[in-house]
């Protein structure tokens, strides 16, 4: 462990806008990409409507969060700071003024883009490539939003992982997020704004991405809410043999053990599916009473 | 003597938490709300809980439902009950504690396959145990649980006239027919009530004769439930 790395720490309420979340809570993070070329289900969201109308769907079907991208993970042509700000911004007003009370997060690493979303009523960073812009930690403390603290094996943004290796991947995972999470509180981040993300298929490959999720167990441990982003990846694809529409299943397994690990908040592209399997694993936990039990008991 | 008697079902549903956060059946929550708070309202000096069990037994007073033995996740809630208090006992002590009945109570469990002699001796001895005692007695039990084909027991075509025939007992007051309940017809309809009605049936024997009044008679999911007070003329 860097002997930056916070403590162990109790879990607590996370704050997100102006909503606070109890540590049993499970939250589900809606993605809508404003992009033409994303992996899952490319340029659905692309128009700026039909990206609204999206929106409008995912909060009807109980979505927590949205979180709002401009860049793809993959690599391809060069989208620009001011690229993905047109791509984000105006969008994420919109959905602020369509919804004052709803978390709005906004899926870059660009401090520059952070800030104008921010500026447009975003409530959280999330920094999938792992801290690559140390300026948006800055950001985040300046305007009081939350930040997600993520792992990609130290690869630079929208890059593939190439025969990365790790001694011990989710060690590694866990030195780095909570490098990351000790540095936003110093940069004057609320700590009850904090998530962390093992960030699945970020600078890893498929074994490493069902390696982080057997131990996920180990950074809930830490304490601070962890960030589940399992949905239609290629580790579940690679694991299940399936293309990128036939992975919901696999999705949904991942999150039912990340969620049963302890997971609270879960990144996805079905919001339905999500809350039935959360709520599924929330009443074998115990977590959750069932919605109607008479069967055996009339 | 007998002040007053009621007559609720006994199904594991009428515990709130055991149906999740659904309220289920509503109607016979409340018709039992009402035969309880009717059957404590003269104030009796004793109430006598009578219910079907493994065996026929006194339990103790104090004793409460486990819920945890039909939810094992409300373990963790609270407190565990009484391991292995009968069911019926169990949900006529939580009625009795809904009403906010805080008096001396009896807690009789009658074995289920007890033949009707017995029940109707130890229901006459229940009565008799204190003359000048005011007692009430509620008599936790149901009708057949094969009333429909989505019922726990499946379809017989014999259980809707029987469960009718004691709908018109309750009703009528008439504890003689009560008392003549066929034991083997009743255990094949899994009509879990009749031990339990024939010690109530015992009990009345003897006093005036009751007037009956069925606040619930219907089998909304395949098991007869019959909600009665029984009071005197």
């Amino acid at each position: 462990m860097s002997d930056e790395s916070a403590e162990p720490r109790e879990p607590g309420p996370l704050r997100l806008g102006k909503s606070e979340f109890a540590p049993a809570a499970k939250l589900i993070m809606a993605i809508v990409n404003r992009t033409p070329d994303s992996f899952y289900r490319p340029g659905v969201t692309w128009d700026h409507q039909k990206a609204l109308e999206r929106v409008h769907e995912v909060v009807a079907e109980g979505a927590d969060i949205l979180d709002v991208g401009g860049v793809p993970a993959k690599p391809g042509d060069e989208v620009t700071v001011a690229e993905e700000i047109r791509r984000t911004v105006p969008f994420i007003e919109t959905v602020r003024a369509a919804y004052p009370g709803l978390v709005i997060s906004v899926d870059t690493w660009r401090h520059e883009v952070g800030r104008a979303a921010c500026e447009a009523g975003a409530d959280l960073l999330n920094d999938t490539w792992g801290g690559w812009d140390p300026r948006l930690a800055e950001v985040a403390a300046e305007f009081g939003t939350g930040i997600v603290c993520s792992h990609a094996g130290g690869l630079p943004p929208r890059t593939r992982p190439f025969r990365i290796a790790y001694a011990d991947v989710m060690a590694d995972v866990l030195d780095h997020v909570l490098s990351l999470a000790s540095k936003a509180v110093r940069a004057g981040v609320d700590p009850a704004r904090i998530i962390i993300d093992p960030a699945h298929d970020f600078g890893k490959n498929s074994w490493q991405s069902l390696e982080i999720t057997r131990r996920l167990g180990e950074m809930t441990a830490a304490g601070w809410p962890v960030l589940l982003s399992a949905s239609h990846k290629d580790f579940v694809g690679e694991t299940l043999g399936t293309s990128v529409d036939n992975r919901l299943a696999g999705t949904l397994a991942a999150i039912a053990v990340g969620a049963w690990l302890g997971a609270r908040v879960f990144r996805v592209h079905n919001i339905t599916e999500t809350r039935q399997a959360l709520e599924m694993v929330g009443a074998i936990r115990g977590d959750l009473t069932p919605a109607r039990t008479v069967r055996g008991l009339a | 003597m007998i002040a007053r008697a009621a007559v609720c079902p006994s199904p594991p549903l009428l515990a709130r938490e055991l149906t999740g956060r659904a309220l289920v059946l509503p109607e016979l929550r409340e018709a039992c709300a009402t035969a309880v708070a009717r059957l404590v309202e003269p104030a009796p000096d004793v109430v006598v809980v009578v219910g079907g069990g493994a065996a026929t037994a006194s339990w103790d007073p104090g004793d409460r439902l486990d819920l945890a033995a039909w939810a094992p996740a409300l373990a963790r809630a609270g407190g565990r009950g009484t391991p292995g208090l009968p069911l019926a006992l169990g949900l006529g002590a939580m009625l009795l504690d809904a009403a906010g009945y805080a008096g001396p109570r009896v807690m009789q469990a009658v074995g289920e396959a007890a033949q009707p002699e017995k029940c109707l001796r130890l229901g006459a001895g229940l009565a008799a145990a204190d003359p000048a005692a005011r007692t009430a007695v509620l008599a936790v039990g149901d009708g057949s649980a094969r009333r429909s084909p989505a019922a726990p027991g499946h379809f017989d075509e014999r259980a809707g006239p029987f469960d009718l025939a004691v709908e018109q007992a309750l009703r009528d007051g008439d504890m003689a027919a009560i008392a003549k309940i066929d034991p083997a017809l009743a255990a094949d309809l899994m009509a879990t009530g009749r031990a339990a009605w024939q010690v109530l049936a015992g009990a009345l024997d003897g006093g005036p004769a009751p007037v009956g009044e069925v606040l619930y008679a219907d089998a909304p999911l395949g098991v007869g439930y019959f909600v009665a007070v029984l009071d005197h003329r």
